[in-house]
């Protein structure tokens, strides 16, 4: 099934062609890794993969839905889409669990129901027993399970990755992408991966090259299930 | 790759049969470098010749047994505690290829690195892949990443080289 569509999406900066017809498709349970040198078109991929900006032409499907008809973006986003960041992820004043919590209760999920969720999310992502600690006290990899839980709680079956392991030393990153795999191979999530890091794309399904907002070549060997 | 030393280090915990010792470098290498029995044999005879390693009698089954000497254990200490220098690997055919994809005037230089790279990456996903699927210790483990990051190393070569190639262009 597929999670997220893209058809022939180009994105205008005034001048600049950030995205110049690129099409793309990311199924449920499946770990896309995009590369390509900065100023590729990276992040306008992710950003309009998951509704934060609209495409100049062509079109962007999200769980059967044409974001062109879609008034409430906010609203479709918070229904379907999570993202996670190198940093800045987390709120400072609340606690892990409450940080998790937050998207559930702008959905207008009581307090007590969006804690219960919550402490599956984090249990989820192996992080249940630092759900009363405040991100400071957390390691940089505690902090990206955090981020991991809060962009999945609820029914969210898209993941938006933007360099989530840049903060990271490389054993850390590896649990981190381990843990996104298994978000993928036991819950059926979609998985959008930005990184300039070929040892954590090689954690993909498929890996895609852009080059000056083009997709250059995609690589479709499909890993198999390593169980 | 040292097998001869592999082997030393291996019968530094206790004698070993050929079979054995042959299963064992496989199980602490991950299975990377595969050996074949020949090679067990030959390098014990030659560890034997130089006075590194000794007989010593066969077991219930009749299996040949080896042992480490004195010899043995002051050049395993010496293999440890020396580092290994660069110009000790062989030459590399991927840089020997790019270095004349620039000097060969009809060859895109471009192509080139980016076939590399989706081969380079492919490997980068198996290796990834079998590190996934690795239930065995912490030696096969860290055999694994060796490999991971020397591909990565690969790749961010090759970003390098496209980089510079289209600025040279420019």
């Amino acid at each position: 099934m597929t999670v997220v569509r893209l058809r022939e999406v180009t994105r205008e900066h005034g001048q600049v062609h950030a995205l110049r017809g690129v099409s793309l498709e990311v199924a449920s349970g499946e770990l896309v890794a995009v590369m390509g040198p900065s100023g590729s078109g990276k992040s306008t991929l992710l950003n309009v993969a998951g509704g934060l900006d609209r495409p100049t032409s062509g079109s962007v499907t999200i769980e059967g839905r044409d974001l062109a008809e879609v008034a409430d973006l906010a609203a479709l986003r918070r229904g379907s889409v999570g993202y996670v960041f190198q940093d800045l992820n987390l709120i400072p004043s609340l606690t892990a669990a409450e940080n998790v919590m937050l998207p559930r209760e702008l959905d207008g999920v009581r307090t007590g129901q969006a804690r219960k969720e919550a402490l599956i999310a984090l249990a989820d992502v192996g992080a249940e027993e630092i759900a009363d600690r405040f991100p400071e006290e957390l390691s940089g990899g505690q902090r990206q399970r955090v981020a991991i839980a809060r962009a999945l709680v609820g029914e969210r079956r898209l993941l938006l990755a933007d360099e989530p392991t840049g903060a990271l030393d490389t054993a850390t990153g590896d649990e981190i992408l381990r843990l996104l795999r298994s978000r993928c191979d036991d819950d059926g999530v979609a998985v959008l991966l930005v990184t300039h890091e070929p040892r954590y794309a090689a954690w993909a399904d498929r890996v895609i090259y852009l080059r000056d907002g083009l997709i250059a070549e995609s690589n479709t060997v499909r890993l198999e299930s390593a169980r | 790759m040292s097998i001869r030393h592999g082997l030393l280090a291996l019968l530094s915990s206790g004698p070993r049969y050929g079979y054995q010792l042959r299963v064992e470098f496989e199980a602490s290498t991950g299975a990377t470098w595969p050996l074949n029995i020949g090679q067990v044999y030959t390098t014990l005879s030659r560890l034997e010749r130089d006075g590194l390693v000794a007989p010593d009698g066969a077991d219930e089954q009749g299996r040949a047994v080896y042992t480490i000497t004195e010899a043995g254990r002051a050049e395993l200490e010496r293999w440890f505690s020396t580092p290994v220098a660069q110009n000790d690997r062989p030459r590399d055919e991927l840089a020997i290829k790019i270095a004349m994809a620039v000097a060969t005037k009809d060859v895109d230089v471009g192509d080139v690195i980016h076939t590399q790279r989706m081969a380079t990456m492919r490997g980068l996903q198996e290796l990834t892949q079998a590190k996934r699927a690795a239930a065995g210790g912490l030696a096969q483990r860290l055999v694994l990443d060796s490999l991971i990051f020397k591909a990565e190393a690969e790749q961010r070569w090759l970003d390098h080289c496209e980089a510079v190639s289209k600025e040279k262009n420019a």
